[in-house]
């Protein structure tokens, strides 16, 4: 073993990478604007100013194209970029004569550029069938066929009333956290895990019964041997168990698919943050282009377009105009899974006589 | 190996997914897999497959990793290891960003040819927690690209029961509403709690994320389990002449600023704009509308919020107020003692896989807040409790009362 | 009752090594047998810690994660044999 072996140093400290405009005017920003869609200027109090070109990235990234990045950051940006949080590169100038030099390169690389201000940004997303031991839906190809459909709003060719997020999970473990977004899409299961045989040798059966938050896992026997079954009736198909223990898989090809969800936020602007919710419980799995998710989501967004007020956001949006009425403009149709069972349901329920008739 | 040339295409669902006008991850793995590299090749493949079979074809390993830490490695391994032998094992590596995900092209460069060394040469800039996703390597290269990597000065994130890489939004950085240093103190963080990063000791995992202002743009309090957003305690301030320069660019400010404010604290007279600073919930609307005119206070400091979460186990939760205000300078102490004292009883009374907000559910926040020595507040609540099943802590005995009696009261 | 990081680590490595392929154990389950065993004069949080450190370095334990982080002794991946 190499003597040298460092540890517990963690990341390289962020100051050796900041552009000298940032240097200089570090926590002395007076204000920015929008110059265009996908670009903005900031200004220090001495007048310094900043320019960001922010583009659209498809998240997985070979280091080629990484490498290409560089390139753009050394031509356009003294070497200077950045990631946002949602997987966009933002390229970061002084000189504004190359902000239309910079945009055209990265047009000819094929990426957007725009995610800035009343836009849908890039959709926040997870690994799927690239790299998932238990997504129920792929990420990245739903992203795709979503963001190429919904691509106008991203680079500003369609105004829209406000900021509108989307964010994809391909399972309830939510490495993307998607349940604050405008919009979600998210992967889900419809058959109880199968118990494979043999389940004793991989996993200890107290972790696996002690996983389960609806108690549906009871110790048995099977041809001689410890192990579990199901109670179907208990399962709501949320992983848990098959994330202490493999060997109750729950991935399956005939009733695997995503739901959509709406209306949550983060940001504390005008109202308080807020879950999103229930809007398509279920759509089937389509690759490689999910034709049905991407029209709903694009219905959801037209409706949203069409009636928003400005800077209304999705949740804001239907509050206002009811439940009701969000299911009639979009054409989806309530279900018996809109209605929420598990614990504190009741606080779902509308409990006024204050209905649009 | 796959058939490109002459029969058509190996990959003919992936293929779909080049058409179109956002920038395609298939292209991005194809682009790697042009040159003879055979992970990628199998990698296109494997997920073709998954494409017609509409499953996945991954297996979680629970061991590899690098000598000494217990997280920052994700064990891969395909079903079909004899099918796709290049991508039988194909491991994560968490790499932690600098904070605020700045880079310079240098330093990409060098961690590409790390990567293009040691791995698939595949990344994910960046994952969801917002470390540098290294996709893809054998076994064999996990303790030589950590080498590597920490020649060119880059650590592991957290992954597993630990802290995981903490993140921050661009703060000072670039941006004029940031109340406080959030690179500064993500930084701060993520170098003294390198130990509870990288070697799991608590019941699950536990994130922080720092976000200068109310706009929350690292969604703190939807992801992580302490929420430090930014605030301010005194007035807006107000540049009248740039308010009446968006009136007079058309912004409709009677219905759009004045009728957006959650609170009805600002009144538009045509020419100046009030704000009842005392009833300002700092939501950051009016800022966000009309940056040029209006900008957060210089009472500066945040808010800590507690608890959010995923579905997995219990449920999903947001965040909810601990500290009300707290400034936030460095060496950030006070912070840094919360943090130890809850881990403290996380760990104490913690059951495996719970997170901090489920365990603040499952004894009540009143019992938490005591055992982590803060004092309840009613900034820390929407409404007080409607339910009467109040579970009174003391009562007195007959003997006591009399005792009580033959005292003279305390306070008259 | 005055005990070393050493002691403690070879009592944790007993611990964990009775349970294998049994019953998986965190870093606080071993933290908590500890103290009860030791009690909290002689050892506490901060030692168990060392001594958790110990046998990791010394690769007498692996951290291993299933849905959650756990301390075993080393062995065969499972999910890396063939399929
Ligand atoms: S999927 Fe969830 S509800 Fe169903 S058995 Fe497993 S842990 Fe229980
Ligand atoms: S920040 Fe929000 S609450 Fe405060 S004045 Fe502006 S709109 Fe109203």
């Amino acid at each position: 073993m190499d003597t040298q072996r460092r540890t517990d140093f963690g990341p390289p400290d962020f100051r050796r990478f900041l552009p000298p405009v940032i240097k200089d005017n570090y926590g002395k920003w007076k204000y920015h604007e929008i110059l265009k869609p996908g670009v903005m200027v900031h200004v220090g109090e001495g007048g310094d100013k900043l320019f960001t070109v922010r583009a659209g990235s498809p998240r997985l990234l070979g280091t080629k194209r990484i490498r290409k990045y560089a390139e753009l950051a050394d031509k356009y940006c003294g070497g200077h970029l950045r990631f946002t949080s949602r997987h966009n590169v933002e390229f970061l100038l002084t000189d504004e004569a190359n902000i239309d030099p910079l945009i055209k390169d990265l047009h000819d690389l094929g990426h957007p550029v725009g995610g800035i201000g009343p836009a849908i940004s890039s959709i926040v997303h997870t690994q799927g069938w690239v790299h998932c031991h238990s997504a129920a839906t792929d990420a990245s190809g739903v992203v795709k066929a979503v963001m190429d459909d919904l691509h106008e709003y991203f680079d500003g060719t369609k105004q829209i009333p406000g900021k509108l997020r989307i964010a994809l999970a391909c399972c309830l473990n939510m490495c993307g956290a998607v349940h604050c977004s405008d919009i979600a899409i998210l992967g889900v299961h419809r058959r109880p895990p199968k118990v494979q045989q043999g389940l004793n040798k991989v996993c200890e059966i107290p972790n696996v019964i002690a996983a389960c938050p609806t108690a549906a896992i009871r110790p048995s026997t099977v041809d001689g041997n410890p192990s579990v079954e199901i109670d179907e009736s208990l399962c709501m198909f949320c992983a848990n168990c098959f994330s202490v223990c493999p060997a109750l898989p729950m991935a399956d090809a005939l009733n695997d698919g995503v739901s959509i969800w709406v209306g949550g936020k983060v940001s504390n602007a005008r109202s308080e943050p807020m879950f999103s919710k229930l809007a398509v419980p279920f759509i089937e799995n389509e690759p490689p282009r999910w034709p049905t998710v991407v029209q709903a989501v694009r219905k959801i967004v037209e409706v949203w377009a069409d009636g928003a007020r400005p800077y209304e956001r999705m949740g804001d949006f239907i509050e206002r105009i009811g439940w009701p009425k969000f299911f009639k403009l979009t054409g989806i149709e309530f279900q018996k899974e809109h209605i929420d069972d598990y614990r504190y349901a009741g606080l779902s329920y509308k409990r006024s006589a204050q209905l649009r008739h | 190996m796959s058939e490109t040339n002459g029969k058509g295409s190996a990959t003919p669902l992936l293929d779909e997914l080049e058409k179109g006008d956002w920038p395609s991850f298939v292209t991005q793995i194809k682009e790697m897999a042009a040159d003879g590299n055979e992970q990628c090749q199998q990698l296109l493949e494997l997920l073709e497959r998954s494409y017609r079979e509409k499953i996945g074809h991954w297996k979680h390993g629970g061991i590899v990793g690098v000598h000494g830490y217990g997280g920052g490695v994700i064990g891969r391994y395909n079903d079909l290891p004899e099918e796709f032998p290049a991508i039988a094992h194909f491991h994560t590596l968490r790499v932690n960003m600098p904070t605020g995900w700045f880079y310079t092209s240098e330093v990409l460069r060098k961690i590409c040819d790390i990567w293009d060394e040691h791995g698939s040469g595949l990344t994910n800039m960046h994952g969801s927690t917002g470390d540098i996703i290294l996709l893809g390597t054998t076994t064999d290269e996990l303790e030589p690209t950590f080498q590597a990597l920490s020649e060119a000065d880059f650590d592991l994130g957290g992954s597993g029961s630990d802290v995981r890489t903490p993140s921050a939004c661009v703060g000072p950085a670039r941006c004029e509403w940031a109340c406080y240093d959030t690179l500064d103190l993500c930084n701060d963080l993520t170098q003294t709690f390198q130990d509870e990063l990288h070697r799991p000791a608590f019941p699950y995992k536990f994130k922080f994320k720092c976000s200068g202002c109310p706009n929350d743009c690292v969604a703190s309090i939807a992801r992580s389990d302490m929420s430090i957003i930014g605030t301010w305690r005194d007035d807006i301030r107000i540049d009248q002449d740039e308010v009446r320069a968006y009136a007079e660019g058309g912004m409709n400010i009677e219905r759009d600023i004045c009728g957006n404010c959650p609170t009805k604290c600002m009144a538009w007279d045509g020419n100046e704009l009030e704000i009842d600073n005392s009833n300002c919930v700092k939501c950051m609307h009016c800022i966000n509308a009309m940056p040029k005119a209006l900008r957060p206070g210089v009472d500066t400091g945040a808010t800590i919020l507690l608890g959010a979460k995923a579905p997995i186990v219990q449920g999903a939760q947001l965040s909810s107020v601990l500290i009300p205000f707290i400034k936030l300078e460095p060496p950030y102490q006070e912070i840094k003692d919360l943090a130890e004292r809850i881990w403290d009883f996380w760990g104490e009374h913690g059951k495996n896989r719970e997170r901090v907000g489920e365990l603040m559910q499952r004894v009540g926040l009143g019992n938490f807040l005591e055992a982590i020595e803060v004092e309840p507040l009613p900034e820390m609540i929407a409404a007080p409790r409607d339910n009467p099943y109040v579970f009174y802590e003391e009562y007195y005995e007959e003997e006591d009362e009399e005792a009580e009696e033959e005292e003279p009261a305390a306070v008259p | 009752m005055a005990v070393t990081t050493e002691q403690i680590a070879d009592a944790m490595y007993e611990m964990v090594k009775e349970v294998q392929g049994k019953k998986k154990l965190k870093a606080m389950d071993l933290t908590h047998a500890m103290i009860d065993r030791y009690g909290a004069e002689g050892c506490d949080k901060k030692m168990c810690k060392a001594a958790i450190r110990d046998l990791i370095d010394n690769d007498r334990c692996v951290y291993t994660y299933f849905g959650g982080s756990y301390i075993e002794l080393p062995h065969e991946e499972g999910a890396a044999s063939g399929g």
